[in-house]
């Protein structure tokens, strides 16, 4: 197994965050342990164990780390006190629908690790974070944040929302929205050519994606080059659905193999 | 002769006034209103949708509520909906609120409703106005009311021709109003927030590009104090906020103008008066 960086876990522990519709995440963590033979855990809420005094510093760090202009560097101010009310409302409740604020991904990523890792990184657990929120990182190619699917680390971070608004729709589908046809029209013309809130395709290709984050967790790379993988790293919804529903296989012969050694440990 | 005099007052409509008592009669009635509510309870800057949704609903709880709105008309965006054609949309739940004001719609797709301008922004003007709103048209915002802790508490009022006239020739001193809270609904200019940033007292970030799906529910989440005294709502709140802007439909104005009514309500309960 000289792919692997860490040990293998002995768990995924899968964390919620906001309302998750269309995700069913008991199928995803079955697939994960058919998959890998490493069990899975669903930990729920990720803010339901902790005291209001944390509830009150996580809520002034995301409030702090909003992306206010996507179009320039990060930079930290003090956030009014209505933000901060806001953002304790929505980590209050489980059930959350509301997203559409962008935050800087890999500060958000910090938020969290903070609070669920304690005393330093545990590589006997694997913790993946599903969310509705939307996250960005910065993108040196053309100098803005951009909205992501991912970001993968300790935690790994996996948003439905960027699922939908990350992956590039048709190109039609923009010219025809800068002409002026209705956003409800085009979503019409093109059903099924992109993932949409709530689609019933979700959680079959949020597999892929929690494997991704998982393969990051064992190798430090969670990517394949092959487009028929589930580990590609798409940037168009065409790319998202032929990698995670179409595909000739679910891995690579590559990544296939390294998930046959790890069925095998406990042989 | 007597007879055809009378035969002349006979045929009048309208019962003989004199010009001066027309004079008078609103001189005295302007006059008495504006001295009432020169200190109100709820003093609310912009007379659109999300103004006079809050308006009414505080208004109804028998809170003293004045509008100040720059323009001649109330109503704001409500008139017209987008590219001027005058039909107004809202999502669900928006439509409840037109059925509370007795506003004809009808289902455009599921989830959207449409319903006529005129009608729909007449009926809310009637109702902020049956539920004891006054208003101050014709009238501009100049500047914030502050106090201890630069609290907001009222607002510095002009007639709106005055900023047209040239600097030079109209030293025209404002008026300040005052009152216990103050409603920032002058949509995406957010003037009274934009005063406050002027001051270096607030921050604003200027509202983002356009997300209809998202943007309505943020906007509703934001609304609420943004500082001590002051309550933003409607498009003012994705200017405060940095939120996408919305587009042309207007469910969000209606239910950001109530709930930032609920936020009022619940910070004044103690000193509601009974109608």
């Amino acid at each position: 197994m000289n792919d692997f960086i860490l040990p293998i876990p002995e768990a995924i522990d899968l964390y919620e965050e906001g309302d998750l519709n269309g995700l069913d995440i008991t199928q995803l963590g079955e697939y994960l342990e058919i998959n890998t033979h490493i069990p899975f855990h669903i930990r729920g809420d990720i803010y339901k164990r902790f005291s209001k005094r944390r509830i009150e510093e996580a809520s002034k760090e995301f409030a702090r780390i909003r992306l206010r202009d996507p179009g320039k560097r990060f930079v930290s101010g003090p956030p009014s006190q209505a933000e901060v009310d806001y953002e304790k409302r929505r980590i209050s409740d489980p059930g959350w629908k509301s997203f559409g604020i962008l935050y800087e991904g890999v500060l958000y990523q910090k938020v969290i690790s903070d609070l669920v890792i304690k005393g330093g990184l545990d590589p006997k657990h694997c913790i993946l974070l599903f969310t509705n929120q939307l996250f960005g990182t910065w993108d040196r190619d053309d100098s803005r944040y951009h909205a992501r699917v991912s970001l993968y680390g300790f935690p790994s971070l996996i948003s439905l929302t960027g699922l939908v608004e990350a992956p590039a729709k048709p190109k039609e589908f923009y010219l025809k929205k800068q002409m002026g046809t209705p956003v409800a029209w085009l979503k019409e013309e093109y059903q099924g050519k992109f993932l949409d809130h709530g689609d019933l395709r979700t959680t079959e290709v949020l597999k892929g994606y929690a494997m991704q984050g998982l393969f990051f967790h064992l190798t430090g790379d969670p990517f394949c080059e092959d487009r028929d993988c589930r580990l590609f790293n798409s940037h168009w919804q065409e790319e998202v659905l032929h990698s995670q529903l179409d595909g000739r296989y679910d891995f690579c012969p590559r990544h296939d193999s390294i998930l046959n050694q790890l069925r095998g440990r406990d042989r | 002769m007597g007879g055809q005099e009378n035969m002349a007052e006979k045929k009048r409509i309208f019962t003989p006034v004199s010009e001066k008592e027309i004079t008078r009669a609103i001189v005295d009635s302007f006059a008495r209103q504006f001295i009432e509510y020169v200190e109100s309870d709820c003093l609310i800057i912009g007379g659109g949708p999300s103004g006079l949704m809050a308006g009414r609903d505080i208004a109804s709880k028998g809170v003293k509520t004045l509008i100040v709105e720059r323009n001649n008309y109330i109503g704001g965006g409500f008139w017209i909906g987008g590219y001027l054609m005058n039909k107004v949309t809202v999502r669900e739940p928006g439509q409840k609120i037109l059925e509370e004001l007795g506003i004809p719609y009808e289902k455009a797709v599921k989830g959207l409703y449409v319903a006529d301008g005129p009608h729909a922004c007449s009926k809310l003007i009637a109702a902020a106005c049956d539920a004891g709103v006054k208003f101050a048209n014709m009238t501009i915002f100049d500047d914030v009311v502050l106090r201890e802790g630069n609290r907001v508490c009222g607002a510095v009022v002009n007639w709106t021709p005055v900023n047209a006239l040239p600097r030079e020739i109209t030293c025209v001193d404002p008026v300040a109003l005052e009152s216990k809270f103050v409603v920032d609904s002058t949509g995406h200019d957010a003037c009274v927030v934009k005063k406050l940033e002027e001051r270096g007292i607030l921050k604003t970030t200027g509202f983002g590009a356009m997300w209809v799906e998202q943007s309505e529910d943020l906007v509703v989440e934001h609304t609420g104090e943004a500082h001590p005294g002051l309550i933003v709502t409607g498009m003012a709140v994705a200017t405060t906020y940095g939120l996408p802007r919305m587009g042309p439909t207007f469910g969000a104005m209606l239910l950001s103008g109530r709930k930032g009514a609920q936020v009022i309500l619940q910070k004044m309960n103690p000193v509601v008066r009974p109608r």
